[in-house]
């Protein structure tokens, strides 16, 4: 298992330095800054390929040592971090569920079921009212 | 549609590989491995299964020779 960088020169050093990372989550952009003090093979500015939510992958360069899995600091996110994260994607894919809960409910009213049609849409109806909970939640936390 | 989790070879949670996976690429004969906060992880390997009702996805990982 290795991450998904690529190298550009590679040498023995130690060092100290600081860099910031920018990251982009659902439309939300924040920066981390941080330093490093160690030794490892190299630190330079190289290039990453990152993969991201938007789907294009492309390249930045920075001075790290490149394995974030390695290096502690380098793309952490605190734990409050993730979960506000998580909890942001679960209020959008709950929406998600809604809206396609209410499309299988037209369907079955177009196929002759108007009661299924009514109980599926009030199920819609709770499953929003608790969605709408969540997304309090959300705010408060962002 | 869903996140998932991705373990290796077999399923069990000393295989877990990466939680909340929104996006699974293959390339290269590697497959990379995105979760929701953006970190990318790759396996040298291939898609064994990806059940999408279950929220997980299996990994063969390649061993070198």
């Amino acid at each position: 298992m290795h991450l998904d960088h690529d190298h550009i020169g590679s040498h023995d050093h130690d060092h100290e330095h600081a860099h910031t990372h920018e990251h982009t989550h659902d439309g939300v952009t924040h920066t981390h800054e941080h330093t490093h003090s160690h030794t490892h093979e190299h630190d330079h500015p190289h290039d990453h390929d990152h993969l991201h939510a938007e789907g294009a992958e492309h390249t930045h360069s920075h001075g790290c040592g490149g394995e974030c899995g390695t290096c502690g600091e380098a793309c952490a996110h605190t734990p409050m971090e993730e979960l506000t994260a998580l909890m942001k994607y679960m209020v959008g894919h709950n929406a998600a569920h809604a809206r396609e809960l209410a499309e299988l409910a037209v369907q079955l009213d177009k196929a002759g079921n108007h009661t299924a049609y009514e109980q599926v849409m009030a199920a819609v109806s709770d499953f929003e009212k608790g969605n709408m909970r969540l997304s309090v939640v959300l705010q408060s936390l962002q | 549609m869903c996140l998932s989790t991705v373990y290796k070879n077999t399923m069990s949670p000393e295989t877990v590989v990466m939680k909340n996976v929104m996006r699974i690429q293959c390339k290269d004969g590697c497959v990379i491995l995105t979760d929701l906060m953006e970190r990318s992880v790759a396996v040298e390997g291939e898609l064994l299964e990806a059940n999408l009702v279950d929220g997980f996805v299996i990994l063969r990982e390649n061993i070198p020779a």
